[in-house]
């Protein structure tokens, strides 16, 4: 009788190992943690603009450090960002291939014109500092929320998943552990918004950055 | 990377999305408040279930399909004590709610819809947390009986449906019964309420006449009674000429039973008190000195 409970929690679990390996700590200077998602293998990291844009250190350059999810740390550069979709693409600087020659954990990515409502997703990332958290909710809803700038708007997914604090730049994935949004509260608060993993696809090439694969 | 051996997640999750397909065909705009749209629920072809309070004028009431096509209403009725309204529409063509068979289980998946904007659906997903009632209400009102759910009330969401893990109602969500607290009326008594409105216009509400206080049965009267019964209500005034007068109840009755149920608080007579039983004869069961005593008493209606 509980074994499909049973199943499912097993899935889960091994769904949330998987995706966290995937997901690391952003150190900005002073300004706290955020959270990140390796996009590409050969060291790609999307994350929030506002998760990067709150400190410079004295010299004026920005003091960005990324830290895997085995622990490792490496600087880390702003390739591009776009304030108002609240997107920024990060290079992970270093010799960051292991003994085997393995490259990092990327992500995979949802197809968002798929996506239906009341589709299960889970947000993974660092709400309140407490490392690869993850809370579960569904897709509760597909809009353009209005942005400030010469877009105007952007595809937002909402979710009924929790977040808080240090959730932000941390990914929105559906039940195979597909990306299809990138949290943030910068719109609508605790209300569980994500940046629609179209728009950071598009911004992720538009940035010119997407390597070969 | 890649390792899909996640076929139940994904089972689920399909179901999930179907049960909000399923459910959102069913599901409504009802635009009838300054600036801020709600939610309905289909009742039959032309009818729609929502919540009182979001029915802040009589006319001039529309109502946007799931088509996205927008339609004017009329109030049909409304039901203040359970926050209920039914709208009724032409030629809407709507696809009628199906109803869950089983009632609500504490803890089963539950899905709470809502379609407040031209976004689309919407859905937010928790169990049944609890079941409770019966409760008065803020409207001055008691419900009989509700559900709650850990599943977030967005804003819109009263007068949408919650239901289960299949798409089948289980029941009416609201904000408007406990001071903003989101609470789901039962199906089965949404859907009674639904039925009266649609005939009458308005819940009918019986009066007997009589004024109660709860008091203590002993285990003698208990006995008599050929149940366990601990309380029941003292009546303190009998109005003249009212229904109870007229079928013979008088002061110092302890009244114990109407029709078939158990009357052991006054909430549980003003719940048996409303519906068909108006007009009707009714058995009244109480204990006079002591001994148990049927009475058939004409339920009067409350204007």
């Amino acid at each position: 009788m509980n074994s499909l409970a049973v199943s499912l929690a097993d899935e889960m679990a091994a769904l949330v190992a998987r995706l966290q390996r995937s997901l690391v700590v952003l150190h900005n200077g002073r300004a706290g943690v955020g959270a990140g998602v390796i996009w590409k293998r050969d060291g790609l990291v999307v994350t929030n603009h506002h998760v990067v844009a709150a400190h410079r250190g004295r010299s004026g350059n920005r003091d960005l450090r990324v830290e895997l999810f085995d622990g490792r740390v490496y600087p880390a550069r702003v390739v591009s960002q776009d304030e108002e979709i609240d997107l920024a693409l990060l290079q992970v600087d270093g010799a960051f291939k292991d003994e085997q020659n393995q490259e990092l954990p990327e992500v995979q990515i949802a197809d968002v014109a798929d996506l239906r409502i009341g589709e299960m997703v889970m947000a993974i990332g660092h709400p309140w500092g407490q490392r690869g958290m993850v809370t579960l909710g569904l897709v509760s809803g597909i809009f353009s929320a209005k942005t400030q700038g010469r877009r105007g708007q952007v595809e937002i997914i909402r979710s009924d998943a929790r977040l808080a604090p240090g959730n932000s730049g941390g990914p929105l994935v559906d039940a195979s552990g597909r990306v299809v949004g990138l949290n943030t509260l910068i719109i609508g608060g605790d209300q569980g918004m994500a940046i629609s993993g179209q728009v950071i696809n598009s911004f992720v090439e538009q940035s010119g950055k997407v390597l070969e694969q | 990377m890649t390792s899909n051996n996640n076929n139940t997640l994904v089972a689920l999750s399909a179901a999930m999305a179907d049960a909000v397909e399923k459910a959102g065909a069913s599901t409504v705009t009802v635009d009838a408040r300054q600036r801020m749209p709600a939610s309905g629920i289909a009742y039959s072809a032309e009818m729609v279930l929502t919540a009182d309070h979001v029915v802040e004028r009589d006319e001039d009431i529309s109502v946007q399909l799931p088509d996205g096509s927008r339609v004017s209403a009329a109030l049909a009725g409304r039901d203040p004590g359970n926050d209920l309204a039914l709208l009724k529409l032409t030629g809407a063509g709507l696809v009628p709610a199906e109803t869950s068979a089983a009632p609500a289980r504490i803890g089963q998946l539950a899905l709470a819809l809502g379609r407040p904007s031209q976004e689309g659906i919407q859905a937010s997903l928790g169990v049944v947390s609890a079941l409770g009632g019966p409760v008065r209400t803020g409207s001055g009102g008691l419900l009989e009986k509700y559900l709650r759910t850990d599943a977030i009330p967005y804003p819109g969401f009263s007068g949408g449906p919650l239901v289960d893990a299949s798409g089948y109602l289980l029941g009416v969500n609201t904000s408007g019964l406990a001071r903003g607290v989101s609470l789901t009326i039962p199906v089965s008594l949404a859907w009674q309420v639904a039925e009266a409105l649609a005939q009458h216009g308005s819940v009918r509400r019986g009066f007997l006449g009589i004024r109660s206080q709860p008091v203590s049965i002993n285990g003698a009267a208990q006995r008599l009674l050929g149940r366990s019964q601990s309380t029941g209500l003292l009546l303190v005034g009998v109005e003249e000429s009212s229904p109870a007068d007229e079928g013979g109840l008088i002061v110092g009755d302890i009244l114990v039973g109407l029709q078939e149920a158990v009357i052991d608080d006054p909430d549980e007579l003003l719940v048996r008190l409303s519906g068909s039983i108006v007009g009707q004869q009714a058995a009244v069961e109480v204990l006079r000195g002591g001994q148990p005593l049927k009475l058939s008493v004409k339920i009067g209606e409350r204007k």
